[in-house]
């Protein structure tokens, strides 16, 4: 053979094995899932509606899951309710999970019309009537957004029958609060319509959901009304360690310019209230501003992590960490990659970036799978079973990821699961010379897990709901049996 | 005869030419001058976007400069640029100087066919000197984007000749083709 056959050869083989890689990893319908030390226990289409947040509670005998979801799409604004028959705008799906192999459909609450981000009802979180203060025993709270303009409180105590108990209106927007369950403060992800950004901090005292009281309006510096010059980001969500920990965790940016801001909850409550840049300024302790390419979308804090490394030295030997994690949001990698950062915030004036995480792209070759590929968000239970040892992470195309983060130094990935596509998986477009191009792949959102040790993914693109267990040297880690 | 490099180099030639081709058709050049507009470097350390396009008109009366760049990802896809608070946040204001404020409520604007607002500010440079601003920030679904002009003139003026040049068939096809991400 001449060299320069060899060399036609030699490039045809690599064409056609490379063309031949790029399609064993586009996903296709009827293909198995992908999957390392995880398998499906369950699977819900949730009326195929784009899922935003899941929260799994213990409500009596029964595991209900509450899934948030975003609007509808231009092709289906108000998918059909098949238990009504009727069109109805995305909004809240109660999922009884008590056996996990076979989810029962409960109930489809609507949420605001609108599609996309602009209607549905994307957060959710759950509080017993007899875990708040002055909540009626016998009920049980789920705090949700109504699209951007309101906080709802229902009572779930049937979540097959909610009823409304009160309504904050009148915001430009939302996003992912949080509630204390122990007390009732809440600190809403609101748009006041005054403040210069889209999203800040209302908090309230929810004790009695009944009778919100508002405490206060809070968020960086230069956000306030009347202020000007330049306006910080805007804030995502917070995390509350409430009255023992004393601290909340903001977590400001999507996917550029993130600030871990880590403030004194008691100053917050019961400092000044008037919305000055001193008064906003009085109960922060210390940012960590992280690079333009990232955003802080989960600030998860993990105080007191006993580091193995560091068991023989004198001081040191618990850490206090913080779980960042981005959020993608462009299709096919148009952007910096969005991925898992741990901070170290013992010395919190003083908080440092310690390890990060991916996704190795090559593993899938996510950039050409379509949708985004990237972190979203993490598991957000504190519940023994996984807090401190392992941590579950939604990236996109490449479904959720496994952490063994028990030396949050060196976080390391020891299982994955990636769903298999339906009809119902939705696409996704780039712009390619003016056109859109699309194709379809799942997009894992949100991750959350219940006490029982099961992981709940859900699906941006329309593919419902996947509940997981770990099997294998994934499940050691967390010590099950 | 070897015709082998022959037809490799070619190949490479002619690629290359039609590269250049490509580039010249959407991107303004350098030297290209339309009312008095001359592109100049742009000057800002990197932030979260890639840099844009500057360019610095002396026939606009006062010294007026004007930075241009798509912002690809923007959250508010389905509002767009809703109001003046989205103005203030991602116009570029904060590369010439993190104070400035506002002269006026802002308007309505369509640049290269998409739709936002424009509003015109008072910006203090870090020497002390006061300079007039003018922010721009349009939409296409989830991608903005945003221009800012400052200079000595007035504000009208600025602003009038900042439209003008980003009608310019010129910018008109070199904003289009980094919306489209070429």
């Amino acid at each position: 053979m001449s060299g320069r056959l060899k060399f036609a050869a030699c490039f045809a083989i690599y064409f056609l094995a490379g063309t031949g890689i790029s399609y064993a990893q586009q996903q296709v319908i009827g293909a198995p899932p992908e999957a390392l030390n995880m398998k499906l226990v369950g699977t819900s289409d949730l009326q195929a509606r784009s899922a935003y947040q899941p929260t799994i509670h213990h409500q009596g005998e029964r595991w209900i899951a509450y899934i948030g979801h975003h609007g509808g799409s231009d092709e289906i604004p108000a998918p059909v309710n098949p238990q009504t028959g009727k069109a109805e705008p995305n909004g809240t799906s109660m999922v009884d999970v008590t056996d996990p192999s076979q989810p029962k459909y409960l109930r489809h609450l609507p949420g605001q019309e609108g599609k996309y981000e602009r209607g549905g009802a994307q957060m959710v979180r759950i509080c017993d009537g007899k875990a708040l203060p002055k909540g009626d025993r016998n009920a049980v709270y789920m705090l949700r957004t109504f699209g951007g303009e309101a906080h709802e409180i229902w009572n779930v105590a049937d979540p097959a029958n909610p009823v409304l108990i009160t309504r904050i209106a009148g915001l430009k927007d939302t996003h992912k609060s949080w509630w204390e369950c122990d007390t009732g403060i809440a600190f809403l992800v609101s748009g006041a319509p005054d403040w210069r950004t889209r999203r800040m901090t209302q908090v309230y005292d929810l004790a009695d959901p009944a009778h919100p009281q508002k405490i206060r309006d809070f968020g960086l510096p230069g956000q306030e009304p009347g202020s000007t010059g330049a306006v910080p980001t805007e804030l995502h969500g917070p995390i509350s360690t409430g009255p023992s920990g004393n601290r909340v965790y903001f977590g400001y940016g999507t996917n550029k310019g993130g600030i871990l801001q880590i403030v004194d909850r008691d100053k917050l409550l019961n400092g000044p209230k008037e919305p000055t840049a001193d008064n906003l300024r009085l109960p922060e302790i210390a940012r960590l501003p992280m690079s333009a390419f990232n955003g802080a979308h989960t600030t998860f804090p993990m105080p007191g992590m006993p580091i193995a490394e560091f068991a023989r030295d004198k001081d040191g030997k618990t850490r206090d960490i913080v779980m960042i994690v981005d959020e993608a949001i462009l299709n096919e990698c148009n952007e910096p990659r969005q991925m898992v950062w741990f901070a170290d915030v013992t010395i919190e004036n003083r908080p440092m970036m310690i390890s990060s995480y991916t996704v190795p792209e090559a593993s899938g070759t996510f950039c050409e799978r379509g949708g985004r590929f990237g972190a979203h968000s993490s598991n957000e239970s504190m519940a023994p079973v996984f807090y401190k040892k392992m941590a579950f992470i939604a990236f996109f195309n490449a479904g959720v990821r496994a952490l063994d983060i028990r030396d949050p130094y060196h976080p390391r990935e020891v299982g994955y699961f990636i769903p298999a596509i339906t009809a119902a998986t939705d696409k996704r477009c780039v712009r390619i010379d003016g056109k859109d191009r699309c194709k379809v792949a799942i997009q894992t959102n949100n991750v959350e897990t219940d006490e029982r040790g099961y992981i709940y993914i859900v699906d941006r693109a329309n593919t419902g709901l996947h509940i997981l267990e770990l099997t294998g040297p994934a499940r050691s880690v967390a010590g099950l049996p | 005869m070897r015709r082998w490099p022959v037809i490799v180099v070619a190949a490479v030639v002619l690629g290359a030419l039609s590269g250049a081709a490509a580039y010249q058709h959407v991107a303004p050049r350098q030297d290209e001058r339309e009312g008095g507009w001359r592109e100049i470097a742009w000057l800002f350390p990197r932030d979260g976007w890639p840099a844009g396009k500057a360019f610095r008109c002396d026939a606009c009366g006062g010294d007026v400069a004007i930075y241009v760049r798509p912002k690809m990802g923007f959250c508010n896809c389905d509002r767009g640029v809703a109001d003046d608070d989205e103005v203030d946040g991602v116009a570029d204001l904060d590369l010439m100087s993190e104070h400035f404020a506002p002269l006026a409520p802002g308007e309505v604007v369509r640049v290269a066919d998409m739709p936002g607002r424009i509003r015109a500010y008072d910006l203090k440079m870090s020497d002390g000197s006061r300079r007039a601003a003018i922010g721009i920030a349009v939409s296409r679904r989830c991608d903005l984007l945003v221009a800012v002009a400052h200079g000595k003139g007035d504000v009208p003026n600025m602003r009038g000749a900042a439209l003008e040049f980003l009608a310019t068939n010129e910018m008109t096809g070199w904003i289009t083709a980094a919306m489209d991400g070429r």
